[in-house]
This record gives structure tokens, C-alpha cells and sequence, in this order.
């Protein structure tokens, strides 16, 4: 009897615990408490703000919550990769799985569709609308960027920064070739309208590498290494990559065709090296920034690294030997066009992070995401502005680089949110490294892309 | 000690090596057939994954680039395997063996140095050399003064370089294993076989090629399968582009690393499982083409 006396208290007592034990870890919960806020982009350099501007909205942060009455303290982890973005990728996909993701990544929006179905990372929202009361910053994201973070009706990331991709043109050279100043200055309407297209870029280097004003193979550089610039030709040969509507990709023969006949016939008239991809960057650069080459394409950020990094003269020689516009149309009358890559602040999942203070982080992106902050990674970075206010504000205005380059924004396409379009795109780099090389044709080289595409894409592929 | 008691202690010798083998060497293929077998992704991550049969491996064998890169495969671990894994670091061993042992010496150490060098170092050296005039070494010496035309050397000759950046590294490999082999030839067969008035090439071919079978067939499976599988030097050299996306490469990029970040680990591991069925193809030949049973025969002495 007495042991049973003794017992039931004790059981009692067994029972409760479990809530005792929750009430003081609710207390817990209640009294100061640190959230680290892990912030991974990659590349550093003139890009480091992306991950830095972290530091500085935390102290922002920090203020608002005490003013709040929260005992909350924000410690922010900025982190820059210095790999690729493959191994960033990957990178970010194992610490997920694993539980150990950043509770902010700054990656490419079309990480979207393949992070948001993984459950890595969560939906800021159901709508634009919703997003926009997160934080008043959100209000003020340019309406198009938007679209480039949606996907399956829910808003996945708040836009970061965002780019054109210009065919950039040496003056200097076609000054050299006999051009009159009033030619030079209208070559980009001329581009944007459509009227200077594909071919007549090759003819034009044609003949400045028949004059000697430049080199042989030195008329027109593309990126040397892969890279999502290569689908402007295909586009502005009238091809598309995606069925919004169907939720899929689409391959496109013909326009294929005359995109890889492009890139061969760079080659065959001697205006693009032969054996050219592979090429080292570095050479890339300093040759396109100190007038060794006609016509090249690549982004606006690169800019900025030339100016820095490359450019005798710096910015000021810039502006003199080189302009820049859409990239030309294949087909004549067709407006040209520029590719967006927008990068999007995205918020990991309470599984792949380990942390349940996401309100926390869309606050934080918040704030990361002023005009004055953005503005400065922007005109350090060559990058143009994802907010409506910084078409009016000062500091974005005063550079004349990303003013000039803000009409090209008017006419740009992005590439699709779909799990797999790196599939597609990896399939298309291939055989147009083939064509261009000569070991296939471009009939050949489309037929084999498009073949694999279907063995690789299955039925999410659309053959046209 | 009799025959069967002295078997039972050398199967707890070899214990502690067989939980190695099996913990990081087994269970891994395994687990890679096991993943094989589903359509993991990084979409599905690694809660939402579903069995999808064979489906990943009728993907291979319908792939339309499959036969390429297997062939691409086949002539990469050839040539590199035949010319340097073995050849050279054959050559090199045996030429080192005739030297006086300093020479010799400082004569292998060179050919350790791209072994010691940074692994990305090292391929940008090699991209330097080949990169197109005026930054390329070999087309500012050996063209420009000549007035022919340059370019980048890489693609043109794609397979050439992946050979060379990575013969250059496995040649010292065999180098040292045949080194000390032809050191361990009995001094007597040797000398004996100079007074028998035997020259370098008759004491190579008859004397000391002979007595190098075990550590031959050890270096040719080793670096087989080691080919195989190794693909870092060419995704640094071309990514495998013009024509030298290897197996290995192509799993990697699969599975593990592309431009848009959609890792298929099933499909990734569906790759690298056939490479593990080539990898036992090879070295099963290469243990019949050796004599393996015969090598490994108990000597007769300890019967006696």
C-alpha cells in the first residue's frame, strides 16, 4: 500500500513532465534569443554586396525589434562561394538535404523550380500582393521582375539584381572602318528595330578584317565558355523555350538551325577564331576592353570589371571605344532582344535549414533590399536595378553606364522556371559547341540536340 | 603450423582491411545500384523519391550520345593507359635503372613534378601553352616566327591534350612501382646477364620485362580503373567539349554538378554503375591475360 502511495505521485509527476518540460522551453522561446541568418551568394568582387549588405541590415533589423519590445538579435553570416555556380549549386542543394542550408541563398531564379518541389525553399507568398506586405521594400520591385520569381502561383524569391546581355561594338574600330560618328551613334536603334541583323554583323567584321582594321578572328567574340547567352540567337531567330501555359519547354528546329548556322558561319568568314570556346577569360576580357575586337556579347556587369580590372583608361576609355545594344536579330524587321538573369533572394525551408525565424529572413531581405543598398551593389556591380524608385534616385541616375542601359529592359526575355531546362540548355550548349567546331553541321547538331532532349525531357518537351 | 590453422589466422589479418573494403568500397556500389533504381533528384530531393525500375538504365542505352561517349572513353583510357600509365612509366624506369643512380634519380623526380603540382595549376598551365598567339607559348614560338596561322590548340586537337595532361601525372605512378620491381631483381640475373654479353634492349626485353609481370598487371588494372573514373583534369581542360566527354564526366555532370543545377542522381548513378560493371569486365581480363592464378601460386618451397 505504501508503495503504491509512493507510486502514483511519481507516475503523475512522469506524466506531466513532458508539459512542464514544454512550458519552460516555451519560456525559453520568450526570453533573448540570437537568430543567425546565414546569407550564401557567390562570386565575390564587385559583387561581394550581395552577401555583405546582409551585415548592415541586421543592424537596421536589430533596431526595429528592440523598438518592437522583442528580445530577438539578428546575427547575420554573410558568406561569398568562390566556386561556380554548378558547385554552389550543389553546394547548397546538400546542405539542404542535410539540414544545414543558409536561411538566405542568392542564386539564379530558375533554381526556383527545381528547389521549391525539393522543399528546400519556401514561397515568400501566394501572390504579389501578399509579398508586398512583407515588407515596404517589396512594394517597390519593378512589375516585370515578378514573373521571373513565380512559379506554381506562388512567389518564391524577392528579385536581387538584373542584367542585359548587349552586343557591344567597338567605335574606335568602325570609325577606323569609315563609319561617320552619326553611323556609330545609330547602330543601337538600328539594333533595336531590327534592322542590323546577324548578317550584316558578319559582313560588317568581314570587311574590317579585310581592311586590317582588326585582326583575322577578331571581328566578333561570343562568351568563350558556356553560358546562357547563346540563347539570344536562338531566340532572335524566332525560336522559344517555353509553353507557359503547358508548363513546358519547347525546341524549335528551324530557328535551332539558323542559331547554329550563326556560330559556324562566325568561324567560316574568319571572324570568330577558329577552336575559339575554351578560351580563357582573362584573355577574353583584356582583348574585348583595349580594342582588339569588333563585335562582342556579353553582360552589363562586365562592364564594371573592365573599368576596374582590364580597360587602360578605365571607365572614361570606355565610354569613348565602345557602345552597345541589343543583341541583332536573325531576322530582318524583327525587333533585337537581350536576356534577363535576374538573381533572387530565396528563403530555405525550416527542414533544410534547421530554423523556423523565415519572417525573420523576409524582413532582413527586406532591408537588404533599400534603394541606397541596392543601388550600390548595382553601380559597383554593373548590374541593373530591380526597384522602381531607383529610376529617379540620384546615385543610379549619376551612372551613366546603367542609365544608358536601362532602355534595354524594354524588349528582354528570361529564361523558364522549369525543373529541366538546365537538361534542355546542357543539350543545346553541346551541339552548338559542335556545330561551331565543324565536327557536325547544323542540321546534324539540331537533330542531335533535339534528340536528346526528347530521350533526356521526355514528355515535358515540345518539338516543333 | 599446419595449413588450415595457419588459413583461419590470415582470414583475421585480413579482417580489418575487409570492414574497410566493405564499409567504404561495398556498401557504396550498392547504395549507387540501390539510387540507380529511382528517379532522385535534386526536384525530388532525397525524401521524395520514387523506384522507377530500369527506366534510368533504357535511358542510357536509348541516349543518342551514349555510344559517343563511351567510345570517347575507351580511346581516352587506351591511350593514355598504353602510351604513358604504362609505356613511359615503363621507359622511364628502366632508362633511370642504366643511369647513374643520381642522374636517375633527378630524372624521375622530374617527371614527379606535375604530380605535385595544384591539380587546377597544373591545367592552366597546359592552357597557357596551347592558348591562341600572343598568349599561347607553343603558337608565339613555334608559328608566329614562322608566319603560320595560330589558334587556340585545345579544341583542335582535344583528345591529344586530355592525354597529355593526364599522362603526364600517371606515368610517374608506374615509374615508381616498376622502379623499385627492376631494384628487387635478384643483382646475380643482372650481372650475369651483361657477362652472357646481353645489351640494354635484350636485358629489357628478356630479363627484366619478365620479372615485372606482377607489378605490370597491378599498374595496368590499378590505372584501368582508375582512367575510368578520373575526369577532373578534362573537365578543367575542356569540360568535355570536342569530343572528350568521358563516362565518368558525363555521370558527374549529371549527378553531381551542371550550369542550371538539376542534379539526377538516379539517372547520375545508373552512369556510374555500368562504369563499375566496365571497370570488373577489365580487370577480370586483365587477370586471365596476366595469368593471375599462376602468379599468385603458393610457392613449393614452403610444402617441402
Amino acid at each position: 500500500m505504501q508503495k503504491k502511495v509512493l507510486l502514483y505521485p511519481l507516475a503523475l509527476g512522469l506524466a506531466l513532465s513532458p508539459i512542464f518540460a514544454n512550458g519552460s522551453s516555451e519560456a525559453k522561446q520568450e526570453g533573448p534569443r540570437t537568430v543567425k541568418i546565414s546569407v550564401w551568394t557567390r562570386e565575390g568582387d564587385t559583387n561581394h554586396w550581395r552577401a555583405d549588405l546582409a551585415k548592415e541590415a541586421a543592424v537596421d533589423l536589430n533596431k526595429q525589434l528592440a523598438a518592437e519590445g522583442k528580445d530577438i538579435t539578428i546575427d547575420p553570416e554573410p558568406y561569398i562561394d568562390g566556386g561556380d555556380w554548378g558547385g554552389f549549386k550543389k553546394k547548397y542543394a546538400l546542405a539542404a538535404d542535410s539540414g544545414e542550408a543558409p536561411m538566405i541563398v542568392i542564386s539564379g531564379h530558375e533554381d526556383i523550380a527545381t528547389w521549391g518541389p525539393a522543399g528546400y525553399i519556401v514561397p515568400f507568398g501566394d501572390s504579389v500582393n501578399a509579398v508586398e506586405k512583407l515588407a515596404p521594400q517589396f512594394s517597390d520591385i519593378k512589375d516585370n521582375l515578378w514573373h521571373c520569381v513565380t512559379w506554381n502561383n506562388k512567389i518564391w524569391g524577392i528579385p536581387q539584381d538584373c542584367e542585359a546581355r548587349p552586343m557591344f561594338f567597338n567605335k574606335t574600330l568602325l570609325k577606323q572602318m569609315g563609319w561617320t560618328d552619326a553611323q556609330v551613334a545609330a547602330l543601337p536603334q538600328e539594333l533595336a528595330d531590327g534592322s542590323f541583323t546577324q548578317e550584316d554583323l558578319i559582313a560588317t567584321a568581314e570587311e574590317a578584317v579585310k581592311k586590317g582594321v582588326v585582326k583575322q578572328g577578331y571581328g566578333y567574340w561570343h562568351r568563350p565558355l558556356k553560358g546562357g547567352d547563346f540563347i539570344q540567337f536562338y531566340v532572335t531567330n524566332g525560336g522559344h523555350i517555353y509553353d507557359a501555359e503547358e508548363n513546358k519547354l519547347i525546341i524549335e528546329r528551324d530557328p535551332l538551325i539558323k542559331c547554329y548556322e550563326f556560330q559556324k558561319k562566325c568561324v567560316d568568314t574568319g571572324i570568330t577564331p577558329k577552336s575559339y570556346i575554351g578560351t580563357e577569360w582573362n584573355i577574353w576580357h583584356n582583348a574585348v576592353a583595349n580594342n582588339q575586337v569588333l563585335f562582342f556579347n556579353g553582360g552589363t556587369w562586365m562592364w564594371a570589371d573592365w573599368a576596374k580590372n582590364y580597360a587602360k583608361g578605365g571607365e572614361d576609355a570606355l565610354f569613348k571605344n565602345i557602345g552597345y545594344g541589343y543583341e541583332p536579330t536573325g531576322i530582318k524587321g524583327v525587333p533585337g532582344t537581350t536576356l534577363s538573369h535576374p538573381l533572387a533572394y530565396l528563403v530555405s525551408s525550416p527542414s533544410a535549414c534547421g530554423s523556423k525565424d523565415q519572417d525573420l529572413a523576409f524582413r532582413l531581405i527586406g532591408l537588404m533590399e533599400t534603394t541606397e543598398r541596392n543601388t550600390r551593389h548595382a553601380v559597383e556591380s554593373g548590374h541593373l536595378g530591380v526597384l522602381k524608385s531607383q529610376d529617379t534616385y540620384k546615385t543610379y541616375e549619376d551612372s551613366k553606364f546603367l542609365s544608358s542601359c536601362a532602355p534595354l529592359l524594354q524588349n528582354n526575355f528570361f529564361q523558364p522556371n522549369h525543373p529541366m531546362y538546365g537538361i534542355w540548355f546542357d543539350s543545346f550548349w553541346t551541339n552548338l559547341v559542335s556545330a561551331e567546331q565543324g565536327e557536325k553541321t547544323p542540321q546534324q547538331a539540331a537533330d542531335d540536340c533535339i534528340k536528346t532532349m526528347k530521350a533526356d525531357i521526355g514528355d515535358q518537351l515540345i518539338v516543333r | 603450423m599446419k595449413k588450415g590453422k595457419r588459413v583461419n589466422v590470415a582470414y583475421w589479418f585480413i579482417l580489418p582491411a575487409a570492414i574497410i573494403v566493405v564499409i567504404y568500397f561495398f556498401l557504396p556500389v550498392i547504395l549507387t545500384l540501390g539510387i540507380s533504381f529511382t528517379n532522385m533528384s535534386s526536384v525530388t530531393g532525397f525524401s521524395a523519391w520514387k523506384f522507377t525500375g530500369f527506366e534510368n538504365y533504357l535511358k542510357i542505352f536509348q541516349h543518342p550520345d551514349a555510344a559517343n561517349i563511351f567510345a570517347s572513353t575507351m580511346i581516352y583510357v587506351a591511350l593514355t593507359l598504353c602510351i604513358f600509365n604504362v609505356g613511359i612509366g615503363l621507359l622511364v624506369s628502366i632508362l633511370a635503372y642504366h643511369l647513374p643512380k643520381r642522374v636517375g634519380g633527378f630524372f624521375k623526380s622530374l617527371w614527379l613534378l606535375p604530380r605535385i603540382t595544384p591539380t587546377v595549376v597544373y591545367v592552366l598551365m597546359w592552357t597557357m601553352l596551347a592558348a591562341d598567339a600572343p598568349y599561347g607559348v607553343i603558337n608565339s614560338i613555334f608559328k608566329v616566327p614562322f608566319g603560320l596561322s595560330t589558334s587556340n590548340l585545345i579544341p583542335a586537337h582535344a583528345m591529344l591534350f586530355c592525354v597529355l595532361v593526364n599522362g603526364y601525372i600517371g606515368a610517374s605512378f608506374g615509374m615508381i612501382i616498376f622502379s623499385s620491381a627492376i631494384e628487387s631483381i635478384s643483382k646475380d640475373i643482372m650481372t650475369s646477364s651483361l657477362v652472357d654479353g646481353a645489351g640494354f634492349f635484350n636485358r629489357a626485353r628478356y630479363i627484366i620485362i619478365p620479372q615485372l609481370r606482377w607489378p605490370l598487371l597491378f599498374v595496368t588494372t590499378y590505372q584501368t580503373l582508375s582512367l575510368l573514373t578520373s575526369f577532373e583534369y578534362i573537365m578543367l581542360l575542356t569540360d568535355g567539349n570536342y569530343k572528350t566527354n568521358v563516362w565518368s564526366l558525363w555521370a558527374y555532370h549529371t549527378a553531381l554538378n551542371n550550369y542550371y543545377g538539376n542534379f539526377r542522381y538516379g539517372f547520375g548513378s545508373a552512369l556510374s554503375a555500368i562504369l563499375v560493371v566496365v571497370g570488373i569486365v577489365f580487370a577480370v581480363i586483365y587477370l586471365k591475360f596476366f595469368k593471375f592464378n599462376d602468379l599468385v601460386k603458393e610457392p613449393l618451397i614452403d610444402e617441402m
